[in-house]
């Protein structure tokens, strides 16, 4: 498609309200949509994580429990309000992990229609490797790719949930792969994947491992064995 | 359904709201002792109304204009909301459409005061709808209901306000 989003479209898709298909399918294929986007969910992430959260005093919740308190309770009415509370959390989670991974699928699409996606350009490890040192809170391990249909193309410091990490560009035959190394609590435990693309997470030695491409995520098995992968 | 089941349900569901009512409270009111006395008056509305509340609908949504009405109601309230409709702005959709990513990029890394800032800066129907959908992650649907207005109208003040943010921080007006 190569009309571009509008920007109700772009919106409303960053907030998770957007459930067509053409949408999905037009971000990969389109930077400056793709970058919009993000620059969107970005806005929403900062100010999700910079709003100050205001708790309620304990005096506040004792008045008014005192007020609301029942004499009786009846055990129907828990379980209905277990599963409110839960359908309400969950939908919660589910948004706003779903937001995240989408993130990195824009970033993705940007850096690769950047002029300049990588700050550190070299296909030598002992060169992309050390120039991590200092720009990220921890040591990018960067194993030997000779053996794998992979190729190191170069690196550079991304910002995701506020978070500095390591950007790893690998080539694959005339494909190209982005490899998001950050902290392993930065990446939500479960994710949900966007269907339109690959997206591969694996955990090791307290790093938490996010590949995107446009290749089956069978392909990438080399590549998660290199990075020791663990299952 | 008598009077005592319906308490014991209200405070089922509603108490595990408190946090985020009282969050909301102290951001429409600006104050701590009136974010109290909003939620504290919430809470006895709710309990009130919950016979009248329709089940199967959106509770959080529910009790979330429950505070808002009352709050709006209140002499705070009343100065908060702007005289004018504040829904149609031709100028607004042109200028979206071209993002500059790289320098929201660079306001992202800075302290987020700045931002806080913008958003206190705006009027209360841009402020809260974007603090109901990027704080307090609720739908359209759920902003619509709760500030009783179209879905349509939540997307458009939503794109506004996050326009007028981006403004703030360029320096703009």
């Amino acid at each position: 498609m190569s009309v571009h989003l509008t920007a109700e479209d772009i919106e409303r898709f960053a907030d998770g309200e957007a459930e067509e298909r053409t949408i999905e399918e037009h971000l990969p294929e389109c930077s400056r949509c793709a970058s919009a986007v993000l620059a969107v969910m970005q806005m929403k992430r900062a100010i999700h994580e910079d709003m100050p959260r205001y708790s309620a005093p304990a005096t506040l919740r004792a008045r008014v429990m005192q007020t609301t308190r029942p004499r009786t309770a009846a055990s129907w009415w828990f379980a209905a309000a277990a599963v409110i509370a839960i359908a309400v959390a969950s939908a919660v989670l589910v948004r706003s992990r779903n937001a995240a991974m989408r993130e990195l699928v824009d970033l993705h699409t940007t850096l690769l229609a950047s002029a300049n996606p990588v700050d550190v350009i070299s296909t030598d490890r002992h060169t992309v490797k050390p120039w991590f040192e200092g720009r990220v809170p921890f040591a990018v391990p960067i194993p030997d790719l000779s053996a794998t249909p992979f190729r190191l193309i170069g690196g550079r410091v991304v910002f995701w949930r506020r978070q500095p990490g390591a950007y790893l560009l690998l080539g694959k035959a005339a494909h190209r792969v982005s490899l998001f190394i950050f902290p392993d609590d930065v990446v939500p435990q479960s994710i949900a994947a966007p269907r339109e693309i690959t997206m591969e997470v694996w955990r090791s030695n307290g790093l938490a491992y996010v590949v995107v491409a446009d290749i089956p995520a069978a392909d990438l098995a080399p590549l998660r064995k290199a990075f020791g992968a663990r299952i | 359904m008598n009077e005592r089941s319906r308490g014991a349900s209200f405070e089922e569901v509603a108490l595990p709201l408190f946090d985020a009512l009282y969050n909301y409270a102290r951001w429409l009111t600006g104050d701590l002792t009136e974010a109290e006395d909003l939620v504290q008056e919430t809470y006895l509305k709710g309990l009130k109304g919950f016979g009248s509340f329709t089940p199967g609908t959106n509770f959080r949504a529910w009790m979330y204009r429950i505070l808002r009405n009352t709050f709006l109601t209140s002499r705070t309230g009343l100065r908060a909301v702007p005289p004018i409709s504040i829904d149609e702005d031709p100028e607004l959709l042109e200028q979206m459409t071209d993002e500059e990513t790289p320098e929201w990029h660079l306001l992202q890394r800075r302290s987020g005061e700045a931002l806080r800032q913008a958003i206190e800066g705006l009027s209360l129907p841009f402020r809260e709808v974007l603090l109901l959908c990027d704080v307090e992650e609720m739908s359209y649907k759920e902003i619509a209901e709760t500030l009783s207005i179209p879905v349509g109208t939540v997307t458009s003040r939503l794109m506004r306000a996050r326009q007028k943010v981006r403004n703030a921080l360029r320096g703009l007006k």
